[in-house]
């Protein structure tokens, strides 16, 4: 480490200096590329990083399926299990919130482990995964994890920051009642082409379906993977529920998958971004955080168009939420708290480029990031769009079978 | 010297005159680690393909054998077929390269002979991910094989049979390089020395003695080709899908482990199939004393 007038001087034991030190390369590594976090790990997520503190085996105070309005009083633990996507928070917030007086002064120490999907956190709780304090799963794992009773209620007295929210997002389809739920950041699903092979204009996500088979001979075409990506986007496409049930919609959207299944190079969530930057892809759907760094990427070159559909597309969430098992639920109420904090949201959005809907947050933000629609993306599209949620296992398993005959197709 | 010689030699004698017999018990270990880390889950696999889903994280166990009609399902049906079509055309393709690689090093190296094993299993000793996605660079479309030669495979299954040849070469040329070695050249010489052509010399004494060999490496190659996942997921570009992956779907996105076991349990019948074939063929070759 360098001499630095801006350096931070940090009082503490003299056994933590390795762990500091890594984390101050976990810091420089990690401002040197924020990586988005759907794209960060793509190969199964083992990884098993510590951000900060020490590995300590206390899962012995589990089970506490306590009511959560009997946790207003007591005292705050000295140990916080953040079960998380990986390199999806800002260094700093974990190291500012050990430093607040309470938790100073309790001892706290946070330790995270990472997934790299929802699907493998649904597994790890569902193999009985009871050490974790705080967890955040997307709109989907959370309306089932509500529906499996997975979830603790939240005290909103432990929560005061929670009047910075925007109140619309306080409620959305994937928990009615908000009782389970903190939204941590959303973001929504859209497409982008190459203009110079491109010279259409299109608007609308059923314009880009249309796109793909007259376009494929020219450059490589993409679609965003999974079974709950592939057959809810398309049924919006459509005009259809992407929630439906409805077995007469499944056909008619089979048949609308299949017509534009030549037009398809690849099917892929993960190698699309630097692919894209590369200039290798003409014609793809994306995540707007992904969208964004493939403009700015190919802001150069100048042939990327990234479009918000008209009409209908998909919103998403990923949220905040403490397991009803959780060891340490008032230090996992003080850590959303804390993320409810708008100065910490400005903070985390400069990270991770995804928005968090606080609107003084927002308001503090460079205005190339609070002015770009790839960002703060209009509420005007944003209200026709819908979340994409897992209904029931039958509609889970009807849209795994579509997928499947989709790929092999 | 000529004591520890005396020694191993009287030693070697009792063994060949005593044959001692050690008491059974001593397997229980082994047969202990089989029975729960290879049996147990086997049997919990059984079970939950048995069982129905009742939702989600939740299923009750039964004898409900209705996730099997499933599998004889005409998509499901079509994803076996190409599957096990692959993994024979991949096991093919690797007898085609590996064959010759064998053969040269068996007989025409000597002092180079370990090098060239080494060379072989160098790559095998790298992870299998990286491997793969190393091979991602080469087939890019925007590589030198694609702009200079033309070959534009990425993304095909010509990219997947490739992928496959490539990952499990060396497991096929270690049992066929072995028979090689073992084998009399003499005999070929005799061969030739009464008129046979080098051609007629190869198929009816080398190959003939080779061939045991030859079908341990295919099978070795064929079964782990069969459950194959993630050659296909990384240059398809999720265009050509394997049992393997359709299972993967079934118990991660679809939550749907009755299903997911009964595809597994399927798939694993079907190789058992081949394998009983090999076990025919291979005691055959036997008994006409190869």
């Amino acid at each position: 480490m360098t001499d630095d007038l801006n350096q931070l001087n940090i009082l503490a034991p003299r056994e933590t200096k390795p762990q500091m030190d890594r984390l101050y390369h976990d810091v420089v590594r990690a401002v040197g590329h924020p990586l988005s976090r759907r794209s960060a790990l793509g190969l199964g997520g083992l990884a098993l990083l510590a951000a900060c503190g020490t590995k300590t085996g206390n899962g012995a105070t589990g089970g506490s399926t306590a009511k959560s309005d009997a946790l207003a009083g007591k005292p705050l633990e000295n140990h916080l299990e953040i079960f998380n996507w990986s390199e999806y928070d800002d260094p700093s917030t974990y190291k500012k919130f050990m430093a607040l007086p309470a938790e100073a002064k309790a001892g706290l120490k946070i330790h995270e482990t990472y997934y790299s999907s929802n699907d493998e956190l649904l597994a790890k709780l569902n193999a009985g995964g009871t050490t974790y304090d705080v967890i955040a799963p997307s709109q989907n794992a959370v309306a089932q994890l509500i529906e499996t009773h997975k979830l603790m209620k939240l005290d909103p007295s432990l929560i005061p920051n929670l009047k910075y929210l925007d109140p619309k997002f306080l409620k959305p389809s994937y928990d009615p009642t908000g009782e389970y739920h903190v939204i941590k950041d959303y973001g929504i699903t859209m497409f982008f082409y190459n203009n110079q092979i491109i010279t259409e204009k299109p608007q609308t996500m059923l314009d880009f379906y249309h796109l793909l088979p007259k376009y494929v001979s020219k450059g490589r075409t993409n679609l965003l993977d999974g079974a709950e990506e592939i057959v809810p986007l398309a049924l919006l496409a459509l005009g259809l529920d992407a929630n439906t049930d409805s077995s007469s919609d499944f056909d008619q959207v089979t048949k609308f998958l299949m017509s534009i299944r030549k037009g398809v190079t690849t099917i892929t969530s993960s190698s699309y971004i630097d692919d894209a930057i590369a200039g290798k892809i003409i014609l793809s759907q994306g995540w707007n955080g992904d969208v964004r760094r493939i403009v700015q990427g190919r802001k150069k070159q100048g042939d990327i168009t990234a479009v918000l559909p008209h009409e209908k597309s998909e919103i998403w969430a990923d949220n905040w939420c403490i397991p009803a098992t959780a060891p340490h639920p008032v230090a996992a109420h003080a850590w959303i708290n804390w993320l409810c904090t708008p100065s910490t949201a400005v903070t985390e959005m400069n990270y991770h480029n995804y928005g968090i809907p606080i609107p003084q947050a927002l308001a503090k933000l460079p205005t190339s990031l609070s002015k770009d629609p790839l960002f703060n993306v209009p509420s005007s599209y944003t209200d026709n769009y819908e979340y994409i949620l897992n209904v029931s296992p039958q509609v889970v398993q009807e849209r795994t079978r579509i997928y499947t005959q989709f790929r092999a197709a | 010297m000529a004591r520890t010689e005396e020694v191993l030699e009287s030693a070697g004698r009792r063994r060949r005159s005593f044959s001692p017999r050690y008491p059974g018990w001593l397997t229980t270990p082994s047969l202990l680690y089989y029975a729960i880390f290879f049996l147990g889950p086997l049997a919990i696999l059984v079970a939950f393909s048995l069982a129905t889903q009742t939702g989600f994280d939740a299923i009750s166990y039964g004898f409900d054998t209705s996730q099997y009609h499933l599998v004889t399902d005409s998509l499901y049906v079509k994803i076996f077929e190409r599957t096990l079509l692959m993994a024979g055309g991949g096991s093919l393709l690797t007898i085609l390269v590996g064959y010759p690689i064998a053969y040269w090093m068996a007989r025409y190296l000597s002092t180079y002979k370990l090098l060239a094993l080494l060379l072989i299993l160098v790559p095998f000793w790298t992870s299998f991910l990286i491997r793969t996605y190393a091979l991602k660079i080469i087939l890019d479309p925007h590589g030198y094989l694609a702009e200079d030669l033309g070959i534009d495979i990425m993304y095909t299954k010509w990219a997947v049979a490739v992928g496959l040849v490539y990952n499990y070469l060396p497991l096929f040329i270690i049992p066929v390089f072995a028979s090689l070695e073992r084998m009399d050249w003499s005999l070929v010489e005799a061969a030739t020395d009464l008129g046979a052509k080098p051609y007629n010399a190869f198929r009816q004494i080398t190959l003939r003695l080779t061939l045991p060999g030859v079908v341990t490496g295919a099978l070795l190659v064929f079964i782990p080709m069969s459950g194959e996942y993630i050659i296909p997921n990384i240059l398809s570009g999720g265009n050509y899908e394997f049992v393997g992956n359709v299972i993967g779907d079934q118990f991660a996105s679809a939550q749907n482990q009755p299903f997911g076991s009964a595809l597994s349990i399927s798939l694993m019948i079907a190789l058992s199939g081949f394998v009983a074939l090999y076990i025919l063929f291979a005691t055959k070759e036997e008994r006409f004393g190869a």
